[in-house]
This record gives C-alpha cells, sequence and structure tokens, in this order.
C-alpha cells in the first residue's frame, strides 16, 4: 500500500492531467456531437497542435500557454477545410448517418490518421521533441506542483466553460445544439445546416489544436508523429465516460481516466493501469451507455 | 399452424414514462384483433413487446402455455410470431424476391437453400401483388408498394401471428379498398391470426373480429366492432373525431 | 447439426483454386529467396480474408484486429519456446487461443452499435499491448525469441493451407443462406432480427472466424520471423493495412482481399527501399480515396461498370 503523500500528489497530478485530457477530448465531443461523426483521426489533430506549439516555441519564443490560442485559430481553418473535404458529402440535408456511410466515415478517417501521422514522420522525422518551459512549481502543503501543468489545467476548463457559453448563450451556438439535435427543424427556422454543421466542426478542431498545445506541456520528451495513436483511444474513452454530446462530460471523463491512470500506477504499476483504463470503456459501454453523468 | 398468444398484465415503462399499464389480451390463429387508440397511447409498445422487441416490465407473454417474455425478436419469429414495422424496412440493396427469401430461410418455416427460398419468394410475391417487381431493388420501391413488402416478407416467415403496425395508414381510398380486400383474401387462405393496430378505423371495423381500445397505457373497451365503437368511454376518448368516420 | 450441400462451383472460386494450386505445386522449385517474398504477400492476404469475414462481410469495422494476430504470434511464441512444440501445433494453438478470445470479446462488444464496437476495437490493441508488457512469461517488454531455423517451404504450406480454407469459407458462407442472412443484418440488422435471423449468433460466428484464422497467420508469422516483440505484434499499422486490402480489393467479395493483398503488398516492397513512412502515407491517401469515391474497392467496381464480368467476378 504506497504512502498516503504519494497517493494524494497521485491524485492531484491526476487531477491537473484530467483537465488538459478533457480539453483535449472536448473537441470531439463536439464534433461527435454535432456532426455525428466519429473522427478516428481525431489523434493526429491532437499531435499537430502539440507540434505547432513546438514549432511557435522554436521560432518565435512563444510558450504552448500563448500557442494555444494561435492552435486554436489554425484548427478552426483546418475544421472547415475537413468539413468540406469528408463530411458535406455524407451530412448534405440527410438526417442522420446511414450504417453504409458511418462505415466509409470510420475507415477513411482511419486513412487519414495514418496518412497524416506518416507525412508527419517524413516531414519531422521520429524524434521524440519537448518544449523547453518550466515556470517553476507551487507548494501546496506537501504537494509540489508545477506551475505549467497548473496554468495549463485552468486553461483547459477555461475553454471548456467557453465553448459552453458559446453554445449556450450565443445565437449560433444555439443553432448548432438545434442541429445536432433535428437537422429538418433546424432548416425550417432558417438556418443553414451546411453553415451550422461546418461551424459547429471547425470549433471542434480548434478545441482540439489547443488541446495538442496545453497537452505539450505534460510531454517535455513526448511530442512524436506517433503520438496521435496513443491520445484518440484516450478522447474516445473519455467521450464515451462522459457521454457523448454532453458538455461537462468530457470534465467528468478526463479528470475521471486520469486519476485512474495515476493513482492506479501506484498500486499496479503504469502498464496495467493504463491498460484498466482503457478497459473501463466496455463496461461502461454495457450498462450506461449515456456516460457516468446524468 | 395454431397459435395462442397470451399476454397478461403486461406494464412496459421506459424510465418514468408508464408506456403500457396493466394490458391484458389473447390471440388466435384465424382471429383478427383490432387495436385502436388515440395517438401515444401505447399501441406500438405493446406491439413491440409482443414481438419479442422490448422486454415487458411486468407482466408475461405465454404461447401455447409456454412463457416467451423476454425473448428476443428472432426466437418469437421461430415460434411464428412476426411483426412489420410502422415505417417499412426493406433491405434496400436486395431485390423484392432476395428480401422474401430472407423471411423464408430464417422465419418459422426455415424453407432451407436459396434456390429453393427465391423460387418460393416469387408465389409469395404474387400473394401481395408484386409479382412484377421481384427483382426490383427494394431501393425503387414506392412506399406503398414497400408497405405490401413489409406484409410479404412477414408472410413468408410462415408466422401464425401476424402483428401489423400501421399497415393501412397513408392510403388513397381506392388503395385502401384495395389494400383491405387483399389482406381479407390472404387472411382466410391462410389461415392466420392478425393484431392490427390502426388508426384507419374503415380498415379496422371491417376486418376485425374483436377490437380493443387502448388510452394511455390503459384497455378501457373492448368486444365486438360494432359495440366499441357505440362504447361512450371511446367516443370520448377519441373526441369524436375518427369515430364519426366509420362505415358500419 | 446437417450439412448441407456444398454450392456449386462458381468462375471465381475455380480461378482461385487452380492459382492456389499452380503456386503451391511450383514451391519446391522457386528459390528460396523469393519464396520468403511470396510467404509474405500471402500472410497478407490472409490477413485480409480474416478481416473480410468480420468487416467485409457485416460491416462492422475492427480497427483491432491486429490482436488476434498478436494473440496467435504469442501463443506460438511461447509454447515452441517454453516446451518446445512443433511450430505447426504453435500455428494450430494460436488460432485455437484467438478464437477464444475472439468469442469472448465477440459475445461483449458485438452488442455494442457499430461506431462503438469501431471504438472498442481501437482501444483493444492499447489494453492488450499493456498488458502484454507486465508478463514476465510472454517476455515483457522484450518479447521472445526463438531459434527454429529458417523454412520457406513449410511456412510455404502452411499459410497455403489457411488460405485455401479462408477462401472455401468465405465461398461457402456467401452462397448459402448464411450470405443472405449477412446481407440482411448487413443492411438492417433490426429489420433482420424481426424476420428470424439470429444476429448475435451470427456476427459471433464470423468474428470467431476472423479471430481463428488471424490468430493461425499471427503463429506463422511470428514462425517467419523467429520471434515476436510487442511493438510488432500490436502494431496498428497493421490494422491499417488489413483494412486497407480489403478496402482497396473490395469488402466482403472473394477475391477482394487477394487482390487488395497485392496491390498494397507489391509496392511496399518498393518503398521499403525509398523509406518506410511512405508506404503509410500512400496507403493511408489511397484509403481516403477509394472510401470516399469507390467503395467498391476493384473488385466492386470492375463489377459495377463490366456489366461482363458481374458474372464470373465476385
Amino acid at each position: 500500500m504506497p504512502a498516503l503523500e504519494v497517493l494524494v500528489t497521485d491524485l492531484a497530478f491526476g487531477l491537473l492531467l484530467g483537465c488538459v485530457f478533457a480539453v483535449i477530448a472536448h473537441g470531439l465531443n463536439l464534433i461527435w456531437g454535432v456532426a455525428k461523426i466519429v473522427n478516428v483521426a481525431h489523434g493526429v489533430f491532437i499531435m499537430l497542435g502539440a507540434y505547432g506549439a513546438y514549432f511557435l516555441n522554436l521560432y518565435l519564443g512563444i510558450n504552448p500557454l500563448l500557442s494555444a490560442p494561435v492552435d486554436a485559430a489554425i484548427g478552426l481553418a483546418v475544421g472547415v477545410g475537413f468539413y468540406f473535404g469528408f463530411l458535406h458529402r455524407e451530412l448534405r440535408g440527410k438526417e442522420s448517418i446511414a450504417q453504409q456511410s458511418e462505415m466509409v466515415t470510420l475507415v477513411a478517417t482511419f486513412g487519414l490518421a495514418l496518412f497524416i501521422s506518416n507525412l508527419a514522420l517524413r516531414l519531422w522525422t521520429g524524434n521524440f521533441v519537448g518544449i523547453p518551459w518550466s515556470p517553476g512549481s507551487i507548494f501546496v502543503g506537501f504537494l509540489q506542483l508545477p506551475l505549467g501543468a497548473l496554468y495549463v489545467a485552468i486553461a483547459s476548463v477555461a475553454i471548456i466553460a467557453l465553448t459552453h457559453i458559446f453554445l449556450s448563450r450565443t445565437y449560433l451556438g444555439n443553432a448548432i445544439r438545434a442541429y445536432s439535435q433535428d437537422i429538418p427543424a433546424t432548416q425550417l427556422m432558417g438556418i443553414n445546416p451546411t453553415f451550422v454543421a461546418a461551424v459547429g466542426t471547425a470549433l471542434g478542431f480548434s478545441v482540439t489544436m489547443a488541446g495538442g498545445a496545453l497537452l505539450s506541456v505534460w510531454l517535455p520528451v513526448g511530442i512524436n508523429p506517433g503520438m496521435g495513436a496513443l491520445y484518440a483511444p484516450i478522447s474516445f474513452v473519455i467521450v464515451v465516460l462522459g457521454g457523448p454530446g454532453k458538455m461537462w462530460g468530457s470534465l467528468v471523463g478526463g479528470i475521471s481516466l486520469a486519476v485512474i491512470i495515476d493513482v492506479g500506477q501506484a498500486f499496479v504499476g503504469t502498464s496495467l493501469a493504463t491498460a484498466i483504463a482503457f478497459l473501463t470503456l466496455i463496461p461502461i459501454l454495457l450498462f450506461r451507455p449515456e456516460g457516468i453523468l446524468r | 399452424m395454431s397459435r395462442t398468444l397470451e399476454a397478461s398484465e403486461i406494464h412496459k415503462y421506459f424510465g418514468g414514462v408508464k408506456a403500457v399499464q396493466g394490458v391484458s389480451l389473447t390471440l388466435e390463429t384465424g382471429r383478427i384483433m383490432g387495436l385502436i387508440g388515440p395517438n401515444g397511447s401505447g399501441k406500438s409498445t405493446l406491439l413491440n413487446v409482443l414481438a419479442g422487441i422490448e422486454k415487458p416490465t411486468k407482466g408475461t407473454v405465454t404461447v401455447d402455455g409456454r412463457r416467451v417474455d423476454g425473448w428476443p425478436a428472432h426466437r418469437m419469429v421461430g415460434l411464428g410470431v412476426a411483426k412489420t414495422h410502422q415505417i417499412p424496412k426493406p433491405f434496400l440493396a436486395m431485390t423484392c424476391r432476395e428480401n422474401v427469401a430472407v423471411a423464408m430461410m430464417y422465419g418459422s418455416r426455415r424453407e432451407g437453400e436459396p434456390a429453393s427460398a427465391l423460387e418460393e419468394s416469387l408465389r409469395i410475391l404474387a400473394t401481395v401483388g408484386l409479382e412484377r417487381r421481384a427483382d426490383a431493388p427494394a431501393s425503387n420501391l414506392t412506399v406503398q408498394e414497400r408497405k405490401r413488402l413489409e406484409f410479404a416478407r412477414v408472410l413468408a416467415t410462415g408466422a401464425g401471428l401476424v402483428l401489423l403496425d400501421e399497415i393501412f395508414a397513408g392510403l388513397s381510398p381506392d388503395e385502401l379498398r384495395d389494400t383491405i380486400a387483399l389482406f381479407a383474401r390472404v387472411q382466410k387462405e391462410q389461415g392466420f391470426g392478425a393484431l392490427v393496430v390502426e388508426h384507419v378505423m374503415r380498415a379496422v371495423m371491417t376486418l376485425s373480429d374483436h377490437v380493443v381500445v387502448i388510452e394511455e397505457g390503459r384497455k378501457i373497451a373492448e368486444g365486438s366492432p360494432k359495440e366499441v365503437v357505440e362504447n361512450p368511454a371511446v367516443i370520448e376518448a377519441y373526441l369524436g373525431s375518427e369515430a364519426t368516420n366509420v362505415t358500419p | 447439426m446437417k450439412i448441407p450441400k456444398l454450392p456449386a462451383i462458381g468462375p471465381t472460386l475455380w480461378g482461385i483454386g487452380v492459382f492456389l494450386l499452380v503456386l503451391g505445386g511450383l514451391a519446391p522449385w522457386i528459390p528460396r529467396f523469393t519464396l520468403t517474398i511470396l510467404v509474405n504477400l500471402l500472410i497478407f492476404a490472409a490477413l485480409a480474408y480474416s478481416l473480410n469475414f468480420i468487416t467485409g462481410l457485416t460491416g462492422y469495422v475492427n480497427f483491432g484486429h491486429v490482436v488476434f494476430m498478436a494473440v496467435g504470434a504469442y501463443t506460438l511464441g511461447y509454447t515452441v519456446g517454453t516446451i518446445r512444440l512443433h511450430p505447426l501445433g504453435g500455428v494450430a494453438l494460436g488460432g485455437l487461443v484467438a478464437l477464444v478470445l475472439a468469442l469472448g470479446l465477440g459475445a461483449v462488444t458485438l452488442r455494442f452499435r457499430g461506431v462503438y464496437f469501431a471504438i472498442a476495437s481501437l482501444v483493444t490493441p492499447l489494453a492488450g499491448l499493456n498488458i502484454v508488457l507486465v508478463l514476465p512469461a510472454l517476455g515483457g517488454g522484450q518479447g521472445i525469441f526463438l531459434n527454429i531455423g529458417f523454412d520457406p517451404l513449410s511456412w510455404f504450406y502452411t499459410i497455403w493451407a489457411i488460405i485455401a480454407a479462408e477462401v472455401g469459407l468465405t465461398y461457402w458462407i456467401t452462397h448459402g443462406r448464411l450470405g443472405y442472412g449477412i446481407r440482411a443484418i448487413k443492411s438492417d440488422e433490426d429489420a433482420a432480427k424481426s424476420l428470424g435471423v439470429n444476429a448475435p449468433r451470427l456476427k459471433l460466428f464470423l468474428f470467431a472466424l476472423s479471430g481463428l484464422f488471424a490468430g493461425a497467420t499471427g503463429g506463422v508469422y511470428a514462425w517467419t520471423t523467429s520471434g515476436i516483440i510487442p511493438e510488432a505484434a500490436f502494431d496498428l499499422t497493421f490494422s491499417l493495412r488489413m483494412l486497407a486490402m480489403i478496402v482497396i480489393g473490395g469488402m466482403g467479395t472473394l477475391l477482394g482481399p487477394l487482390i487488395g493483398a497485392i496491390a498494397v503488398y507489391l509496392p511496399s516492397r518498393f518503398f521499403l527501399t525509398i523509406f518506410i513512412g511512405t508506404e503509410s502515407i500512400i496507403i493511408g491517401l489511397v484509403v481516403i480515396l477509394i472510401a470516399l469515391f469507390v467503395p467498391g474497392g476493384i473488385v466492386g467496381t470492375l463489377r459495377k461498370y463490366v456489366p461482363e464480368l458481374r458474372r464470373i467476378l465476385e
């Protein structure tokens, strides 16, 4: 039985990491909720966000926290591109995705994932890189918390909260929510479904890439082209845990997952804790597919 | 085949919504029972429970004395109980013949191999007047043709008890007359029993031996078509609008 | 259970059969190096056929198919390494263990809707990898190293037998009663169930088959590489390749996996000299284009646009 201090430290780190996990999953949650598309390539966009922060730091000296908005802007453009490249054909006027189209999208986005990640491998080599940014730590009791982790955790929650405000308080946001629930009704209200779906998707990608930038703070030597293969499944598990389409679900799912891994590894080691964390997906899908949140 | 299905005190709740609250009825081969009621009264849910698509929250369903509540749909079909869909669900990529062949091979008769099933399918399609569309892909069919295909498929399963979900909906007066006649003839020839859920009063009244009326998940009346139509509770439930459309 | 009579043999099956027989007959005279390449091609093809059983026929996308291959590879590695079992035994056992895993996994995950099944399948290789890493009996992070020698002819005939079985089974399934049930499920699972198709059992049957053959093939793979390491066993690139092969060849078809394997494998031999990552870039791109614009793959497209071929190509 590990010492109490160790457990509490793990818990604290789990909470901080969980917030970042939440924001990288949040983008997927948005796209899933709006376009009802499961983007298997989600991981590569996290990776691109991380690399974005890396290069911004390398060439312009910008720290990851400030890179996040830049990445977010890039993400918007990428999202629009993705929408018109992939989704527009499938979604045009249809009320929901037919099973055949679902399969097509899954396979196509899978292809996209490997296309982009291997392209990245070609361009940037497989070397693991990181961003040297250490604003120091603060002490809370016996806990030593890195400020970088704290800042990005706060930023992550802020991003999630902002999207929540946007979706519930603005006209466009509400249009997006309406679209995700009932496309014909949205049309009947004079809202252009294509525009709305594109914006929703763009928002999702924007959050994802910003999340990648924030995640990079936790990866001082971990940024590499293949990282999407790890963070895509993590994002999926988080969205399922929290409930697809539930805005705060990302936070709940993200923190739960990170805590399970961080606290779990004190008992059974990282590998097993990670395996267990992933496998929680299955009981959730079996018994509570709407997610943990009511 | 001769079958009796007894549903006893069926309750079905979806979370807080009590869709069906204590309905009992008995279906037998050879007899047609009409099930009517205002929108949202629980008719479709009840059908789904009987077909095995939903499990009853409470209550029992037996077929020839054997308890089958909770049995999945495909097992119910094996027993000879099959349901059509309110909005037809044909296998779009397959031809009409192939659609019916699936039902023949997997239904209660388990008609062997594809070759013989495809042959037999033509006969069944002819029964419902779709023989000219036998080799057309189901995606090319009109809505009315799709409804007939639904019916053909259910017949092909060899069901002794057929559950029909609003099969007469959306038809023009001429189409309605033809479809009612078709159904009556086929039923007489094949002898199956049926539970007909309907809003189209004319069909229900013409075809049913016995009618059950449901409102808000509960049975509020039952009897012969004539009795039911004159029942004040029934008239009140419908606010008189549809009941006055009945041609005696 | 009565055995249904075998359907008549169609032209495509003849073609593949003759191809395999000729290849099998010539094998002892093929130079060892070429034979090794051929064996690798056949391994790809066998994997494609195994994925075809589940993803090709039912449309349930299994991203994690590589897990079965890994299980087979590790079974061979363990049994040959520890109890000195003959590799053929390892292959058979590998298939069996993977079969059991498929039954267990499938009983749970096949209940999910297609999308959730795909997600669960995405997660399983990672979980599997992490579990294997902590098992010292399976070599932990190092993997298993065997010393069983270089025997391309045996490898060839083993994988040959696996493919023959797969092709035969694929034909039998698609042409008989099961073929209709499967098409019905793929088209509209609920409607199929409402007509008496026991969808859960059918899907599980196909999933189990896919696991069995992927496991056996994984065993052959470990045999050819004389061992197995975790990163190779659980490499998602395998899943990509398998998916690419059936997408490019034509999902659910008889010839598709073979054509797809050739289409994916031969170019990859080229690119090995250029750069490993390039292969995946191109495969990824091709998969995107085919999935979006040519969903029938090579076989599907040929059948669609060349009506004369429809009777003989499947």
